[in-house]
Order: C-alpha cells, then structure tokens, then sequence
C-alpha cells in the first residue's frame, strides 16, 4: 500500500489551489489548440512548451498533464465535428463519428467520446498508478546495457515495424538520431555537430524540430496543395445527451477499449494509432446492429475515443518508469522534464517522488476537469472550429515562431524551424513519418549515452548486450519483431484468398 | 519523369549521411575505458542515413516507393508562407515581436488565398499585441517590443 500513500500525497500536491488553476488553465489551453483543424497533440504540447519557461517543475508538469488531456480531447472534437483527423489515431472516430454528426447526432457523438475519454483515462490512470510502482522496481535493476537493448526495442518498433514502410519510417528515425548529435558530447564535453554556432552547442530543441515538422510543415503542405478544398462544417444540433440506447451501447465498448488501448500504450508500439483501429474492428465484430458501421454507430465512437485515451495514460508507464518515450508527444513531454534538469525513470521516483506522485493524481483531476469543462463549453470549441484557414494557419506560424524564438532570443532558432519546416513539408509530401525524428532526437543522446557506459563498465567488451539475460532476451525480441514480419510475407502463399 | 523528385530525395538522404561522415572524421576518438570515443555513434549513424538513402534509392527506381498524385504544387501559396517566415526572421530583432508578427501573419494568410490585406494586419497587429502582453506580463517571458517600446513601455527587451 506504498503506492497508495504515495497517491495520497500526490493528490495533497495536486489539489493545492495554485496547482489546480494549471490544470484548468491547461486543460482549457489544450482543448482550445487541439481543437484546431491539422492540430494534433504533439503539436499543441510543443507550441505550448513555452508557456512554463518561468513556473516550478510541478506547477508545469500539471500545466502540461491538462494540456496533454485537453489537446486529446480537443482532437476528436474536431474529428466528429469536421472530418479532418488532426491525428492517424483519429482516424477510426473519423468513420463513425462524422457519420453521426451528419445525421443530426453530433451531440451524443460528442457526448460518448467525452464520456468514454473520462472514464479510460481514470480506469487507465488508476491501472498506471498500481503498475509504476511495480516497473519502478524492475527499472531499479536495469544498468546501461539494459537500457540500451530497452531503447534499441523501443527505435525498432517505432520506426521500422509500424507504419507504411520500413525504409521511410528508419530513414525519418536516423534524421532524428544525426539531429540528436548536435551540441556538447554528454562524456567527453566535445562540441559535434554545432560548426561553431552558439545557439547549437544548447543541442537542437526538441521545440524547434516538433512546432517545425507539424506546424511550418504543414502550413507549407497545405499552401503548396490541397488549398482550396474546404472541409464542411457539421452544425451542431439537438440534444447533446446520451438516450438510454446510446448509454447501453457505450458503456461496454469504454470497458473493452481500455483494455485494449492501455496495454499498447505501455509497449513501444508507437503510441495510439493501432489500438484505436484495433477497438474498432472489435466493436463491428461483437455489435448486435453491424449493419449501422459505416453509417454513424455510436460504438465506433465510443470505442476508438476511449481506446486512444487509455493509450495515450499507457504512454505515460513507460515515460515516467524507464524515461523512454514512446509516441512523438511523450518525447516531447520527456523534453520538458529535461528543461527542468530531470530525467524520468525509477530514480526519479525516489528523489522526486512528490513531483511524481503529484503529476499522476493530477492525471485523475486533469480526467475530471476535462469532463466538467469540455461538454458545458462545447459552444465555443465549434466556433473555433468556424475560423476560416487563412486566419486559421496564419494564427498557429504566430504561435509557432514564438515558441522557437522565446528559446535564445535568436533569429538562428526562427532559421532552424524554417529549415525544418522544409523537411516536414518533404516528410509529409513523400510519406515519411514525422513521429521516428522527434522520438530519435529525444531517445538517441540517451541510447548514446547508456551505450558507452556500458562498455565503459565492461572495459569495452561489447559482448555485456548479449550475455546479460534481460538485455540479451530484449535484443532477441527486437531481431524477431523485425524478422516475423518479413518472413510472414515472405513465406505467405502467393494466392490471395 | 515521375520518379526524378524521389530519387532525388533518396540522394539528399544519402547526402546527409555523406556529410555527416565527413564531420565525424574530424571527431575526437580517443574512448578511455570504454574503448570508443565520440565520433563512434555518430560514424554509425552517418553510415546508416548512406545505406538508408541508397535503400530509398533502389525502392524509387523500382517503382516500390510510389506517392498517391497530388494536386499541381502552387508555387506562389509555397512563396508567400516562405517570405513571411523569413520576413518575420529579419524583423523581430529590431521591429519588434508585435509587428513582426502581424507581417507574418499577413503573408500567410495572402498565401492562403485572402485577398483583404488590411483586415489580415489588423488581425494579426491584435493577436501579435495580445500574445505580447500575456507572455511578457503574465509569464515573464522576454520579447523584443521593438519600434513599438515607446508604446508598450517597459515590457520585454
């Protein structure tokens, strides 16, 4: 029962009035940029990094837990409402939910995926706070080569299993990884990769690379195409509650997505996209009317909305315990921390653990006053939704240069999210996934660093990777996630069913 | 030729990985107990980004890579949102974060297709004005006020 006066304590520090207004405060921001079409929430937790640049660590961390939730929310919101998933997570509720706003019933569409978030992310938080403490105590035992094997997984899956191609989503990874090099060697205090360039030896900020790739990139994407196509506006109308019917429908599909949607986000499998889709197909299987998917089932909302919540706290496990991110918006979490000169993972627990503690019972109030706010305030979110795309994008490169440039005051910084822009404008032209760099420019300064303490302890015996039993095991499953696959296309017979 | 564009990216990618190779000759080597010094890591990934641009290369000529068709590039949109960034970039040293970004968010709304320049800069002088205040007020965040410090008194540099 550790864990649960750790808990008590947490929720001591989470409720104190000044740490509940950022909550509401993020809450309220995240909802507000999430809400904006081509927004999705690594963006809006990027652009809003620099709201803390001068609160304490706990303060902020709660800022960004609100922040986090909100930009989630605010995401499906838009996705019910207009038909653009800001994310590929979104896509699934995209099917249905639009579907049912076009038929009159965006309210309870609404209504389901609010209340589906609400009660993932609390059953999910509460599955986090019985694991962490559990992790923790495994993470205790890891050394270096552990951690490297660890995050070795954790690249492989993310870039070369998930996702269109293996080639794309490595090439996007190793951008990161060169990206990551740049500034002062961690070991040997070298400057890499800086070409004498002050504002480079700080190493690149995972700000500028995350607000250049999503926000410059995509405004540059739909300028250059696609401009002049507008997405229609579904008009909110009659009740926003739930009938009985609806609630019978919901319930069951909330308790089956969360179960699908936080084990996948506690394993680097790249955040929420497949358990999302995963709780959709689920859905169509078991419902009792499957002849409604496809033209606006409530299940097909209830269920992808409440499996990406309980993904997106699964998430948080592995963050908070290992340090390792998992999705583009847990890297850039894990940035944040690092502004503060923390680094998550099991020793954190111990010398912070009221920092910790506190950002998970602030989870619950985040779950709670996302429930309070979003439904009564869903007037406004539609009228941000109405804003027309010249404003629209014009608003988000405001908010974005500012980010970069409140960094070092440097013009250097505002080049450097240009630059990026191009790239991301590139990556999303030609299909590259966005998510590998920014994860590669986060994890691999700390792979790096974990590789050669290993050896550093061997006395550069490099064989301490295999023949250590976890991280041995951990490099095993990595070569056969990367070989199950191949083989399984490659041995397939050639007749198609 | 439809592939001219992939095969060229391909090479940029190989290109990166060819120039950081070449900085990574320049690293210190010298590894202490470890046995491997700072240029290591890098060297693995400079030779990474060669093999991964020749791989893209390979799926480009062979037609594996293949992009849905777009939409015709509109090059002048593309201009526009690039000319305001840099715009903005020359300006809010010494103009000042409000103005440079109402330059901003003029030309990139111009590259969207609004035709109403005047209204666009009054939004933008609004937005750019609010933004100032609630960082450098609230959040004591610094930023340049510019030509406009007579106006916003002592707020930011």
């Amino acid at each position: 029962m550790e864990a649960f006066d750790a808990l008590l304590t947490g929720f001591g520090v989470a409720l104190r009035p000044i740490n509940l207004m950022w909550g509401f405060i993020g809450v309220t921001f995240g909802t507000l940029v999430g809400v904006l079409p081509g927004v999705g929430p690594a963006l809006t937790v990027a652009m809003l990094l620099p709201l803390t640049t001068k609160l304490d660590p706990t303060g902020a961390l709660i800022l960004f837990a609100g922040i986090y939730y909100g930009a989630m929310f605010g995401g499906s919101t838009t996705t019910i409402l207009l038909n653009t998933p800001g994310e590929s997570a979104s896509i699934a509720t995209a099917l249905e939910g639009n579907r049912m706003a076009k038929a009159g019933r965006a309210g309870p569409a609404l209504a389901t995926a609010a209340l589906g978030s609400f009660f993932a992310g609390t059953i999910a938080t509460l599955l986090l706070t019985l694991v962490a403490p559990f992790v923790v105590t495994l993470a205790l035992k890891f050394g270096p080569a552990e951690y490297f094997a660890l995050m070795v997984f954790a690249f492989t899956t993310v870039a070369a299993v998930l996702g269109a191609s293996t080639v794309r989503g490595l090439a996007s990874l190793f951008i990161g990884l060169l990206l990551g090099l740049v500034g002062i060697d961690t070991q040997t205090a070298a400057p890499r990769f800086a070409f004498g360039v002050p504002e480079l030896l700080d190493g690149i900020d995972v700000v500028v690379l995350a607000v250049g790739l999503f926000a410059v990139g995509e405004a540059l994407y739909m300028a250059a195409y696609s401009g002049r196509q507008p997405a229609t506006l579904e008009k909110m109308s009659g009740s926003i509650w739930m009938s009985k019917e609806d609630w019978r429908r919901s319930v069951p599909a909330w308790l089956r997505a969360t179960a699908i949607g936080f084990p996948f986000g506690t394993i680097p499998a790249g955040g929420s996209e497949i358990p999302t889709f995963l709780s959709y197909a689920v859905e169509r299987r078991l419902s009792k009317h499957p002849e409604e998917f496809g033209h606006g089932a409530i299940e097909g909302v209830a269920g992808p909305e409440a499996a990406n919540n309980a993904a997106a706290t699964g998430v948080l496990v592995p963050l908070l315990t290992l340090g390792i991110p998992t999705s583009a918006t847990a890297a850039i979490l894990l940035g944040a921390f690092q502004n503060y000169g923390l680094q998550p993972g099991p020793l954190l627990f111990q010398s912070q653990g009221e920092l910790v503690w506190g950002l998970i019972a602030s989870l619950y109030v985040g779950n709670a006053i996302l429930l309070v706010l979003n439904l009564p305030l869903i007037g406004i979110w539609v009228r941000v939704l109405a804003i027309p795309r010249p404003g629209l994008y014009a608003g988000i490169l405001v908010f974005a240069t500012l980010g970069a440039y409140s960094l070092h005051q440097s013009w250097i910084d505002l080049l450097t999210l240009y630059v990026f822009g191009l790239l991301g404008f590139a990556m999303r032209r030609w299909d590259f996934p966005v998510g590998p760099a920014v994860i590669g420019l986060i994890l691999g300064p700390l792979a790096e660093t974990q590789f050669r303490r290993a050896l550093q302890i061997s006395q550069g015996d490099a064989s301490v990777f295999f023949t250590h039993p976890i991280s041995g095991t951990l490099l095993a499953i990595t070569a056969l996630v990367v070989v199950l696959p191949w083989a399984a296309r490659r041995f397939r017979p050639k007749t198609p069913p | 030729m439809r592939k001219s564009a992939e095969l060229a990216l391909a090479a940029g990618v190989a290109a990166l990985g060819a120039g950081g190779a070449i900085v990574t000759a320049g690293l210190p080597g010298e590894g202490g107990y470890a046995g491997i010094g700072p240029n290591f890591i890098p060297g693995v990934i400079a030779a990474g980004l060669i093999v991964l641009g020749l791989w893209l290369g390979w799926e480009a000529w062979t037609g594996r890579w293949r992009i849905a068709p777009e939409e015709p590039f509109d090059a002048p949109a593309f201009l526009w949102v690039s000319g305001a960034l840099f715009a903005h970039m020359v300006l809010i040293g010494f103009a000042g974060f409000v103005l440079a970004g109402a330059v901003l968010f003029t030309g990139v709304a111009r590259g969207f297709g609004s035709r109403r320049a005047a209204r666009d800069a009054a939004v933008g002088l609004v937005l750019s004005l609010a933004i100032f205040f609630f960082f450098v007020k609230l959040l004591n965040v610094n930023l340049p006020a510019g030509w406009l410090s007579p106006l916003l008194g002592g707020a930011g540099l």
